[in-house]
């Protein structure tokens, strides 16, 4: 117990090599926070541009060439810089091992490599602009990819190498779940971002080596024309939207399920009640990882599969509701006779149930066969992932950033600002994205340079939308980078939280995360337990010396003696 | 943590698999030389999986091994079947819906006009 | 039941981990989730290959005839014997006899050399007719009593690109095995394996087998059926 608590992980050794090569999987958690966050800045101002472009009908700011550029780049650095490994990368690297009492991931020099995969291609991707034209979105449908400029060959060689590091991440992920808990630490204990994060590298780790496939058979089909895809050479263009939707739907829980996992967190901190339907919670993270597998079809239900699939897919697709009903139905039971307090990360939990239940529901409606042929490839379709990727994925984001802020940064944001950042972020996204939803079923068809006269309220209620939420965003970098200079300091468990994170780290974490190995003898949410179980915890750590009730410190160093 | 010691799996028995898996290459080849009709496939497929299973059991000692692995396995191959088996539910029955239906709709209509007004 | 277990920080234990076995089975799971991702790219494979045979049966099947399922097999067998010497090579490290673990390990380079010299000239002698994958497809001339422009059909294209790139992605493995196998040879010539830790076998011998398992799916759907 002797060792030095003003040690953290931040200030044991400040050199930029202790940072490029560090296997800390705190510090490689931040930098994928830095990384994502630039390409998030990226595809956001290029949101904004192509809202501009689209208020009036015709050319506003630019022209249809520079248009489809637009949307094309912002959807793939979107979807597969940003949102794919944001939250599991990001705050599920700094996170997981913290709130498993681990000192690290299973495998924390693979944990580097990922990071740098991940950098590498997005690199890749992003040195598409320079080589030239992409358009035709993010999907790189045949035979169209194999015949469009090279400049596509950048954007999918980057989205094969960060596939890579998507696998390396989850696998990583898996093992630290099974092999990494500290004692005491049942599977019924777990917090529940730790099953989403679970949930999620499964989903990782299955999926992903179809895109990659994919991609190679992409590439030798354009060198060498060996006819799998292309139509006119004898193959077939909508085997290679299975192949893509294989991995491609999935990775839509590769999004969403991380969220579930911080909504999770919010709801049971800030409601300080124990997650009602724990065991359901947990595990239909996992069978919605499962069920993600059996419905990728239906996004292919006018691409001329065959009926008895889309079928099939369909009545899959309705399956995913339930799940995700159950998790929504126990978040809105766990705040019933909770005590709820209104911090910034539980505003974004509100907003978040709000807009992506929205986003959810209209899932299903798209996913009903006769209701998607007329919406299919219209604004609604637009507006429906933007209220799950951005409304789900988005806000718990920035839910859980608000949450874990104090514990990544040791400082607290301003809280006042926070607030009204939230509630600034739910107006400018909804004015955004709903009317995407009325136009949408009335006909507008998506990835259109130019509509007709009567869309146009619709676009301007939207585009000025995208200016509030844009407004917001910035606001939030604003005071979050400001609270890093004169931010208050944080104590070690700012929320009264119950997750190992907060109870047995500092306010900083220790390079090692914890001085002694954690024992955990109670649930992640047991709030209703006695009081003096979590809140005799004075600096959130058995480091004083004096043994906490219901948190016992094994030897000083960690170690137990093997058997 | 320590649990049960790392099984060693007996040379006799890695000798017997070795035997065993090339026998089953002489008879999957022999197979392919007979006729069998539809059966050629199933047959070299059953026989190729025998000997997979062998190669994973012994050789990988999943046989020995702690269960998470077997169903890491057992939920891969889950996977790549359930991609094989809905892609074939597509390109099997391409056209299945021209085929149910003769004619155009237009035609179709004609056969029952009252009922739509 | 490690013999290193009195002196508690044996030099291979990582900071992180508890004990070696938590390390060993950490490290065996991450490699058995590594081989689930190979299944599934090669799974991309094998339903393409299903879907254009079950669209194209008897093209796929006349297609075959020109594979020599006499070099196919013998490569099977070679295969198959490469795995009995790494799982060979696993069991005396078990046993601590690392002289006979280098002496499996080197017969296993063989037998994967000799896997890629048939397959490499199986190749050229596809090569020198005009079998080539995709555009370039253009069958001529005679040889092992088949006339090749009697294969110049349509989707038989299909069929020898999809052969190509099948074994040519396996031919990678071998590739990547065999480069992983020497270097986990120098490393036990090294002396830094013994019967306490011996992972990196293990793992690698994990990886040959799938390499292994994989050819035994190709073998018959490519050369027999």
């Amino acid at each position: 117990m002797a060792q030095d608590e003003t040690i953290n992980y931040l200030n044991h050794d400040r050199s930029l090599k202790s940072w490029l090569l560090t296997k800390d999987h705190k510090r490689i958690g931040l930098m994928y926070l830095g990384a994502v966050s630039l390409a998030f800045l990226a595809g956001g101002i290029l949101a904004l541009l192509i809202r501009l472009e689209l208020l009036t009908p015709g050319e506003t700011i630019m022209g249809p060439d520079a248009y489809n550029q637009s949307f094309t780049i912002h959807a793939v650095l979107m979807v597969f810089v940003v949102l794919i490994p944001a939250i599991p990368a990001a705050l599920g690297n700094f996170f997981l091992p913290l709130q498993l009492g681990a000192r690290d991931v299973a495998f924390p020099r693979l944990n580097l490599f990922s990071f740098y995969l991940y950098l590498t291609g997005a690199v890749i991707v992003l040195s598409a602009l320079i080589v030239g034209r992409i358009d035709g979105g993010w999907t790189f449908y045949a035979p169209y990819s194999e015949r469009v400029g090279d400049s596509i060959l950048f954007v999918t060689t980057g989205v094969f190498v960060m596939g890579f590091s998507s696998i390396l991440t989850g696998l990583n992920f898996i093992v630290t779940v099974h092999k990494m808990r500290t004692p005491g630490l049942t599977w019924n204990r777990l917090p529940l971002f730790v099953w989403s994060i679970y949930s999620t590298a499964i989903v990782q780790v299955l999926a992903t080596p179809v895109i990659g496939i994919t991609m190679v058979l992409l590439f030798l089909e354009r060198f060498l024309s060996i006819g799998i895809f292309d139509p006119a050479l004898g193959g077939d263009p909508v085997l290679f939207q299975h192949f893509f939707w294989f991995y491609s739907h999935p990775a839509v829980y590769i999004m969403i399920l991380p969220a579930f996992g911080i909504i999770s967190e919010l709801i049971g901190t800030f409601s300080r009640h124990r997650v009602s339907g724990y065991t359901f919670v947990a595990l239909s993270s996992v069978a919605i990882a499962f069920l993600g597998f059996l419905v990728w079809g239906h996004h292919m239900f006018v691409s001329g599969q065959s009926a008895v699939s889309s079928v099939v897919f369909s009545l899959l697709t309705y399956l995913i509701g339930i799940p995700t009903g159950v998790k929504v139905l126990n978040w809105v039971t766990t705040m019933y006779r909770g005590s709820i307090s209104f911090k910034t990360p539980m505003i974004y939990a509100l907003i978040f149930l709000f807009t992506f239940s929205i986003g959810g529901f209209s899932g299903v409606m798209v996913g009903v066969l006769g209701i998607d042929i007329h919406l299919h490839d219209t604004y609604f379709i637009v507006a429906h992932f933007h209220y799950v990727m951005m409304g789900g994925t988005v806000i718990a984001m920035l839910g859980g950033i608000h949450y874990w802020w104090p514990k990544m940064t040791g400082r607290m944001y301003n809280e006042t600002l926070g607030k009204i950042a939230a509630i600034l972020v739910f107006i400018g996204f909804n004015l955004t994205f709903f009317p995407q939803f009325i136009m949408g079923s009335r006909g507008m068809p998506r990835r259109y340079y130019d509509y007709l006269p009567e869309f146009q309220f619709m676009h301007e209620l939207s585009t000025y939308g995208s200016w509030i939420l844009g407004a917001a965003l910035f606001m939030i970098l604003g005071y979050m980078m400001a609270s890093l200079i004169n931010g208050k300091k944080a104590p070690s468990n700012p929320w009264g939280a119950l997750t190992l994170e907060w109870t047995h780290a500092a306010a900083l974490p220790h390079p090692h995360n914890f001085l002694a190995t954690p024992i955990v003898v109670r649930g992640p949410y047991d709030y209703h337990l006695a009081r003096e179980m979590f809140e005799l915890v004075p600096s959130g750590d058995g480091q004083h010396g004096e043994v906490i009730p219901g948190v016992e410190a094994s030897e000083p160093d960690g170690r137990p003696e093997e058997a | 943590m320590s649990h049960a010691e790392h099984h060693i799996v007996p040379i006799k028995t890695l000798t017997a698999v070795i035997l065993t898996l090339g026998m089953l290459t002489i008879l999957t080849v022999a197979a392919s030389q007979m006729d069998l009709g539809s059966f050629n496939v199933p047959v070299a497929m059953c026989i190729a999986g025998i000997k997979a299973s062998l190669v994973i059991a012994i050789f990988m000692g999943l046989r020995y091994d702690n269960g998470t692995n077997a169903l890491i396995l057992a939920i891969g191959l889950v996977l790549a079947f359930v991609f094989l088996v809905f892609v074939l539910l597509d390109t099997n029955f391409r056209g299945d819906t021209s085929a149910t239906q003769s004619g155009t709709i237009m035609e179709t209509e004609q056969l029952a006009p009252a009922q739509t007004r | 039941m490690t013999s290193h277990s009195a002196e508690g920080h044996p030099a291979h234990l990582e900071h992180h981990f508890v004990s070696s076995e938590q390390q060993f089975d950490a490290a065996k799971m991450g490699m058995w989730l590594f081989l689930v991702t190979e299944i599934l790219l090669f799974s991309g494979m094998f339903v393409t290959y299903t879907v254009f045979r079950s669209w194209h049966p008897e093209v796929f099947a006349h297609s075959a005839e020109l594979l020599d399922w006499r070099m196919g097999g013998i490569n099977t067998i070679v295969l198959l014997a490469s795995s009995f010497t790494v799982a060979l090579a696993v069991h005396f490290a078990q046993k601590d006899n690392m002289r006979l673990v280098i002496i499996n390990l080197m017969v296993t380079l063989v037998f994967a050399f000799l896997f890629l010299v048939i397959k490499y000239f199986e190749y050229t002698g596809k090569f020198a007719h005009g079998v080539f994958p995709g555009a370039a497809f253009d069958p001529h001339g005679v040889a092992g009593g088949h006339n090749y422009a009697d294969y110049n059909i349509p989707y038989a294209a299909q069929f020898f690109s999809i052969y190509f790139v099948m074994t040519g992605i396996h031919a990678f493995h071998v590739i990547v095995g065999i480069g992983v196998i020497a270097w986990i040879t120098l490393r036990v010539s090294r002396g830094e394996f013994s019967s306490a830790y011996y992972t990196p076998v293990e793992l690698t011998g994990l990886y040959w087998h799938l390499v292994d398992i994989i050819w035994i799916f190709l073998f018959p759907l490519l050369y027999l059926i």
